[in-house]
């Protein structure tokens, strides 16, 4: 019934352009929870993206021992080590603000959100600050 | 024979109200807004659904039709309204001897009035003024200035009317003397074309007089703006009228988490151009705050300017516009020789209903139908139903 | 009427433009002498008046009431009545349609499939004034009554991450909605509107960006009622989980 006085009145409508990174991406108020939610989809493509890497790496081993030799030399130049700490990033902001998403999902912490973000955070800063110390000197 | 019975130019409250009367009599009814539905004068007012109390000392033919409108209304778009009821409040001894008058004016035209001493008043408005002498209740309520007349483009829709929106009037077609139809473009496309009907209806408020130099007759309205204010703060749950004459930042509508205070009174010619004079807004500041305190301090949230359609003299020397008429009129221009073209206007939020029957009975009647007016009984579609139909 | 020694400047506009048939948008640009009081919408009305009667835009209330002028203003979702033009501090001020919603033409969205969700959540227009709670309602009145917040303007919907990507996901006003009828059922059914939510493109859809709250204009703070429609469902699955019956 509505679509009918519609069409009478005017014509047709231009469809909703659905693209994910004007909608995921635009911290248009610059608020954190918008923030938190674009770094989090940001670090969740990046980590998905890890993972199918990661597989890729683990298929050299059924390539042999001297495929995953040359693999480890690679392994430990700066340049990797430094994507190590990316992805420790990715997976500490990932995880712990998954933390927040899934409590205040539930309904903890509703109005709380920030201060439970960086709280989360803060603990994510000591492990990461850790983790890159680790990185570098193992 | 013409595509429609009758075509209505101008979408506010009068245009939606008359869609649906004439819809309901089983005309086949079309109606061109040029732009959003309710954008010209109708949306911006205050919210006010009129008790007329305001119009009983001095005018009761206008008071009578608030009465008897407000109980209609309430009666076929329930829910729709704020019923609070309204308060007039006053403030200064001249305030108190007006009351006097009111109370006797409501009484001669039938509004139930109710004299409250200042504790009682404040028990049930707490922020009103601490200079409160004494108040009168009244059956004033609020009502969204949009949503309400939407249940009547509803209603008007599902029963067959086709209503058009950002669609302009170019010009009006006539045939010798008789008005054939219009000629409009659509702006959501560009595209012009002409719609044929039998009899076409000015109801354009302010715009009225442009819509009649298209044809060449002449409407008596002018264009009389004025001021209001909105805060932040629902200061009031009651309607609050100040208890003078009308004057100047006589009332305070809430309308959600905000009050409204209005209005003020001058006269343009362009209903495009009306401006927002700065001491205006002033003014409702200082003069809401005579009966709420609580407006001085409140945060600005909005001011604006909204035309009324006053009938009057077109080339009245009146500067303020309050000394016109405050009745609507329907003007049927076989009077001045054109046929086929009938202007409504005038008029106030509260009674578009009678607005629309008084016009639509104009209309059945030169088309020479008999077709009674149905919608003092007819419960009105939700406003919702004017884009989805609920349920 | 009075004219003062009012600041006025010249501001200039792009407004995205859009006609039924065209292959694509474009922006026109116009300058409006602004002053102090000069809105967005009055700006846009003074391009219609004096430049382009053709620009097609939704307004009403002109007061933060009806929702009707909610747009994106240079980049956010605004109601543009009450957008002051100096305030936003651009020389330049960019005007374009909602995100999230079909496109009618320039400015105007199709409100239709909005309400066609906000509709199944049934909740009544009018509730219970919470403010002054010390006052009490004159004889004949149970209580004072107002309308709800919501002003059905779309900024939420516009301004949700999900609904940009998601049709299906039934949006921060409809569940704000849902969540007002179980707060306040009004002979309303609280267990159907719960229900109702409880899908995947419900409630549970939502990713916490908070971006409806912050794009409201009215205050009804849709994202903290969906995580409460969310509270109220975990306890609801708990409690079966533990055999309390609902």
């Amino acid at each position: 019934m509505a679509d009918a006085r519609l069409k009478s009145e005017v014509g047709e409508r231009r469809p909703v352009d659905r693209n994910p990174i004007r909608a995921w991406f635009d911290v248009r108020r610059d608020r954190l929870g918008m923030w938190a939610f674009a770094l989090n989809r940001l670090t969740g493509l990046g980590l998905t993206l890890y993972l199918f890497i990661h597989l890729g790496v683990l298929f050299l081993l059924s390539r042999g021992p001297e495929a995953w030799d040359n693999f480890l030399q690679l392994a430990k130049s700066p340049f990797y080590l430094l994507l190590d700490v990316v992805l420790i990033f990715g997976l500490l902001f990932h995880g712990l603000n998954g933390i927040r998403v899934g409590l205040v999902g539930m309904g903890v912490a509703v109005r709380n959100h920030r201060s439970l973000f960086w709280v989360l955070i803060g603990i994510g800063a000591v492990l990461f600050a850790v983790a890159v110390y680790l990185v570098f000197t193992i | 024979m013409a595509e429609f019975h009758a075509l209505i130019i101008g979408g506010g409250g009068t245009g939606g109200a008359l869609a649906h009367d004439l819809a309901l009599r089983g005309l086949r009814v079309t109606l061109v807004e040029r732009g959003e539905v309710t954008s010209g004068t109708t949306g911006r007012h205050h919210g006010l659904l009129h008790s007329g109390a305001r119009y009983a000392v001095k005018d009761h033919e206008s008071a009578i039709e608030c009465i008897e409108e407000n109980t209609i209304l309430r009666k076929i778009a329930p829910g729709t309204f704020e019923e609070n009821d309204g308060l007039f409040v006053a403030v200064t001894e001249e305030d108190v001897e007006y009351g006097n008058l009111l109370i006797e004016g409501c009484a001669e035209c039938d509004i139930p009035t109710e004299r409250l001493t200042p504790e009682q008043a404040w028990a049930l408005e707490p922020n009103l003024s601490p200079n409160l002498i004494m108040a009168v209740r009244v059956p004033d309520a609020t009502m969204d200035a949009m949503r309400m007349p939407l249940r009547f483009f509803a209603t008007a829709i599902k029963n067959g009317a086709v209503i058009k929106t950002y669609t302009e009037v170019l010009d009006v077609i006539k045939e010798g003397g008789t008005v054939r139809g219009v000629r409009v473009r659509d702006h959501t496309s560009g595209k012009e074309y002409e719609i044929g009907a039998d009899i076409v209806i000015n109801a354009a408020g302010p715009w009225c007089g442009r819509i009649a130099d298209m044809v060449g007759v002449e409407v008596p309205i002018r264009p009389s703006p004025g001021v209001m204010l909105a805060v932040r703060g629902r200061l009031c749950n009651m309607v609050i009228n100040r208890m003078t004459p009308a004057g100047d930042g006589d009332i305070i509508v809430p309308q959600r988490g905000l009050s409204v205070i209005g209005t003020s009174s001058w006269v343009v010619d362009d209903p495009d151009d009306l401006g927002l004079p700065e001491d205006h807004i002033q003014t409702m500041y200082s003069e809401g705050a005579m009966m709420v305190p609580l407006v001085r301090k409140a945060e600005f949230r909005a001011a604006w300017a909204a035309a009324r359609p006053l009938i009057g003299p077109r080339r009245a020397d009146a500067d303020t516009g309050r000394e016109l008429s405050r009745t609507f009129k329907c003007f049927d221009h076989a009077d001045e020789g054109v046929e086929g073209f009938v202007t409504i206007t005038g008029g106030k939020a509260t009674t578009l209903r009678g607005m629309a029957e008084a016009a639509a009975d104009v209309v059945v009647q030169k088309l020479g139908l008999d077709a009674p007016c149905r919608t003092r009984e007819v419960e009105l579609l939700p406003f919702e139903a004017y884009y989805a139909i609920p349920g | 009427m009075t004219t003062t020694d009012v600041v006025t400047k010249e501001i200039t506009f792009r407004v995205y433009r859009y006609k039924q048939g065209d292959a694509s948008p474009h922006y026109d640009t116009f300058k409006v002498p602004c002053d102090e009081w000069t809105t967005v919408l009055v700006a846009l009305q003074a391009i219609r008046r004096d430049n382009d009667p053709s620009l097609t835009l939704r307004h009403s209330c002109h007061h933060a009431s009806c929702g009707t002028c909610a747009m994106i203003i240079n980049g956010r979702e605004e109601l543009a009545c009450v957008v002051t033009v100096l305030d936003l501090g651009t020389d330049v001020v960019t005007v374009e349609p909602l995100h999230n919603i079909p496109l009618i033409s320039d400015l105007v969205v199709d409100m239709v499939p909005f309400y066609e969700v906000l509709n199944q959540a049934d909740r009544p227009y009018v509730r219970r004034s919470e403010f002054m709670p010390e006052a009490k309602p004159p004889g004949g009145i149970d209580f004072y009554t107002r309308y709800e917040n919501c002003i059905e303007c779309g900024a939420c919907v516009s301004a949700c991450p999900i609904k940009g990507t998601s049709e299906e996901y039934y949006g921060p006003a409809a569940l704000a909605a849902a969540w007002r009828v179980i707060e306040e059922p009004r002979g309303r059914d609280p267990k159907a509107a719960l229900d109702w939510v409880d899908t995947p493109d419900g409630c549970w859809r939502c990713h916490v960006a908070y971006e409806c709250t912050e794009a409201c204009p009215s205050g009804v703070e849709p994202a903290e009622k969906i995580m409460a429609l969310r509270r109220a469902l975990t306890r609801q699955k708990l409690g079966r989980l533990f055999g309390r019956r609902d």
